[in-house]
């Protein structure tokens, strides 16, 4: 361990720069006391985490940070490194009291989560350290396009309990990228002692074993030491190109926010020697004891930062409130628009594809139209493998280990640092596979919701381009783990689009425009389809599906069947012995279930006037009970006769092709639900 | 010359304690000044030959506020000729990483000035993983324990005293 240079100190650091910091701190300070006041008065600011304590790393932090160059994820304790960073005590009060021109989110996210994304000063969540995965993907992309930048994670040592915090450290070790984790340690989380979190007081010291990381301690409350141990941090991660974590000791002069009290849990003396410890009137005595400034000169600055936070004050006020009806506005991005198939149809002849042909192709087709494109995944690149279904097999080798690599098994990691990247660059489109199976995704699922708000949240400013593909189904005798279906949890969040084909040219033209979109797309593969012949079709070499856009695949009088996925083909298979009954059923592929086509649904449902919604997932909850329910309040009138759901049973998909059979649908389960319908 | 001072924050209650306890088993053969550490000076530091240092360890292992904020002033001292001896409080029970740290802290800052360090004392009985004060099977000092070794801390000043007794005069 290499010792840490003193090029700050007290007695060598020139006056001007003394001056500034004292003037930030100062001022820091005095809003950071002024933040209750404007709940009291129902201003708002009715989340404040009082930063007193952590003065001199947030100092350093902000000082360490490049604006529009580096890259840097506050966490919702950073009053004073946003304003270290660059930010203006009126934007950090439109922050607290959720004014429309909030730079962070215009009102919509928690007040004091501090962002100015122009400045790469990133909008981070609440959850604890999530970004830390982000930060990791931002500086991959940092090393990636050769820029001499850091990306700076900043947080709270309780965050490093998470089990994500380990992977992005994983991650950043094993690709020895240029981050520095800023970890901020006042000992507590909310209530909980350091001693509850981990066995190691020094936290940072859990992660000694991690190759190419460098762990740097230091006082967080003292102003000199904190920025050395920055200084040193940044030019070790920019000269190397490896992490570094910088473990700050703090304290926490007050509670953990407005809605705690730690009276109920810590002591008297507790309370008292963390105040007596207070890092300002420290580093005002230090100017003040080796005569860098006179005591007139220290109020001069003090009444300056009085003035100044007096006009934001009164700014800030003045400025407007959300508009509330804009509500719906960044939910999702607008999304690529296909000009020569705007409905996702062709006419082409030829030689059939494998649905497996189709996204090969694709995604070979998409990764030289975009050099900015890259994927990543588990099993993705070994060899002759590309993905545990060969998906993407011979992408590495055409397109090198630098657009398409392994991912460490860790999901919420592939996903989390996806999201990271794409912030890097608007020009980025990254392909992830989310998880070997759809079933093994649930522990990316924190990164995924995250992700699903960013755009809304940002207030339309940042939104991940990324595909998520996920291998989905059954059918394959794969049990648990390795047959279910996920998207009846999924559609229920909001900002993501869905879509699930069901044959060749749907999934070539539906990929096509998802890695052509802003935004997150959820691209769900019915994995027992990727070798049958009978999802093979003739694929335009150009062949692009909008998204909310279902395709007719079989025209019909008596009954509409609305399905997608495996289950298209089996509907296709029960129409056609119906057929030869004398029925006519019509088959609705509906291709996207985020965005979906109530208008084709709806055309249908009242042509024909009987329904039947068809899906793999589970009946109880499945995405079918959305669209009965479209169908129930918008053309209720035109049924003539209850709609009718198959699916999966309220069960797992179990492992024994018997079970399997009893609990999936299947073609003449179909069939039986359809002759039920028609009879009615 | 050749005054011995003790110095430790006048405010403190275990480390003003334990200086009380040190002066006591000075006298009457020694003299010993008290000096407040939080209102020190350079000069009045430099008036002593013989110092000996109150260094709790706080936190994690740091210095008190008091002595940090002295640190750039030690650092520019000459103290050749100084005998120095430091004492401190720790928690080997709750914070057994960085046991006594800031004595080990303060041993170093004053050694590489040039003071002669004296009143070494044995690391046995004592349970800790790691300290910056240690040095081989020493630490840089007397380390005592008011919260999990109390009884054990008068005979541990007495033992030290009479070393220092030995090596001030």
């Amino acid at each position: 361990m290499t010792t840490v240079p003193k090029v700050f100190s007290i007695k060598t650091t020139p006056k001007e720069i003394l001056e500034k910091w004292y003037h930030l701190m100062t001022l820091g300070r005095a809003i950071d006391e002024k933040a209750p006041n404007y709940l009291k008065q129902a201003i708002g600011w009715s989340y404040h985490a009082p930063y007193a304590g952590h003065d001199g790393i947030q100092l350093a932090i902000g000082q360490t940070f490049e604006k529009e160059v580096d890259h840097i994820f506050l966490y919702y304790r950073d009053m004073l490194t946003a304003l270290s960073c660059g930010m203006t005590a009126e934007e950090i009060i439109l922050n607290g009291i959720s004014k429309a021109t909030d730079l962070t989110s215009g009102g919509r996210h928690m007040s004091n989560h501090f962002a100015k994304i122009a400045w790469n000063m990133h909008n981070v969540s609440s959850l604890t350290g999530n970004h830390t995965l982000h930060a990791v993907g931002v500086a991959r992309a940092i090393k990636y396009y050769g820029e001499k930048a850091v990306a700076i994670s900043v947080q709270g040592e309780s965050s490093l309990s998470e089990g994500y915090v380990y992977e992005a450290i994983n991650g950043a070790s094993k690709e020895k990228l240029p981050v520095i984790f800023a970890i901020q340690d006042n000992g507590y989380g909310i209530s909980v002692p350091k001693k509850d979190q981990t066995a190691n007081r020094k936290v940072a010291n859990n992660f000694t074993g991690f190759k190419n990381l460098r762990i740097i301690h230091c006082n967080g409350k003292d102003v000199f030491e904190s920025m050395n141990a920055m200084y040193e941090a940044k030019r070790h991660a920019l000269e190397t190109g490896m992490p570094v974590m910088v473990q700050a000791n703090c304290v926490r002069m007050h509670s953990h926010s407005n809605s705690d009290r730690h009276e109920l849990y810590r002591s008297e003396d507790e309370r008292g020697y963390v105040l007596d410890y207070d890092p300002l009137t420290k580093y005002k005595r230090m100017l003040l004891r080796y005569e860098r400034f006179t005591q007139e000169e220290l109020e001069t600055i003090e009444n300056q930062a009085k003035t100044e936070l007096k006009e934001a004050h009164k700014l800030a006020l003045k400025a407007p409130d959300p508009d509330p009806s804009t509500y719906l506005d960044f939910v999702l991005p607008e999304p690529h628009h296909p000009e020569k198939y705007p409905d996702g149809l062709h006419n082409e002849t030829g030689e059939k594809k494998k649905l497996i042909t189709a996204l090969n192709e694709t995604l070979k087709a998409e990764f030289r139209h975009n050099p900015d494109t890259f994927i990543w995944g588990q099993d993705m690149a070994n060899k002759d493998k590309g993905g545990i279904f060969n998906v993407s097999k011979g992408l590495q080798k055409e397109f090198g280990p630098k657009r398409v690599f392994n991912a460490p098994i860790a999901e919420d990691f592939i996903v989390g640092t996806a999201n990271g990247m794409s912030r890097y660059d608007e020009k980025i489109r990254i392909v992830i596979e989310g998880a070997e199976f759809a079933d093994y995704f649930w522990p990316a699922m924190e990164q995924y919701v995250d992700s699903s708000h960013d755009y809304w949240r940002s207030n339309g400013q940042f939104t991940p381009n990324v595909t998520i593909r996920l291998a989905s189904g059954g059918y394959i005798g794969g049990g648990i783990y390795h047959s279910q279906n996920i998207e009846g949890a999924l559609t229920s969040i909001p900002g993501v689009r869905i879509v699930y084909p069901s044959f060749a040219d749907d999934a070539a033209g539906l990929l096509r425009t998802a890695m052509r979109s802003r935004g997150l797309t959820m691209f769900m593969e019915p994995k027992a389809l990727y070798n049958d012949p009978k999802a093979a079709t003739v694929i335009p070499d150009d062949f692009e599906v909008p998204f909310g856009k279902a395709r007719i695949r079989r025209d019909g009088e008596d009954l509409v069947m609305i399905t997608y996925g495996n289950t298209t083909h089996m509907c296709l298979e029960a129409a056609e012995k119906l057929s030869k009954e004398g029925a006519s059923v019509e088959v609705i592929d509906l291709r996207s279930l985020i965005p979906l086509d109530k208008e084709t649904i709806l055309n249908s449902v009242k042509r024909i006037g009987k329904v039947m919604i068809v899906h793999e997932d589970k009946v109880h909850s499945g995405f079918g009970s959305e669209v009965t329910s479209v169908i129930m309040e918008e053309a209720f009138e035109y049924l003539d006769g209850p709609i009718k759901r198959v699916g999966s049973s309220f069960t797992p998909v179990g492992f024994h092709r018997s079970f399997e059979r009893m609990i999936l649908p299947n073609t003449e389960k179909i069939y039986i639900a359809a002759k039920e319908v028609l009879a009615y | 010359m050749n005054k011995t001072g003790i110095f430790y924050s006048f405010s403190s209650t275990k480390t003003a304690k334990a200086a009380e306890k040190i002066c006591e088993e000075f006298e009457p053969e020694f003299k010993i000044q008290k000096v407040n550490a939080e209102e020190l000076t350079e000069e009045l530091f430099l008036s002593f030959t013989n110092l000996i240092l109150g260094v709790p360890t706080w936190f994690d292992g740091e210095l008190p506020i008091y002595w940090d904020e002295f640190v750039p002033a030690i650092e520019d001292l000459d103290l050749k000729g100084k005998t120095i001896a430091i004492y401190g409080l720790g928690n080997q029970v709750e914070y057994p990483e960085n046991f006594g740290d800031a004595v080990g802290i303060m041993a170093e800052l004053v050694k590489e000035r040039g003071a002669k360090l004296v009143g070494l004392t044995s690391t046995e009985g004592y349970t800790y993983e790691s300290s910056r004060a240690e040095i081989g099977d020493k630490f840089m000092g007397l380390v005592l324990d008011q919260e999990t070794q109390p009884r054990l801390s008068k005979e541990r000043i007495s033992n030290w005293v009479k070393d220092l007794k030995a090596q001030f005069s």
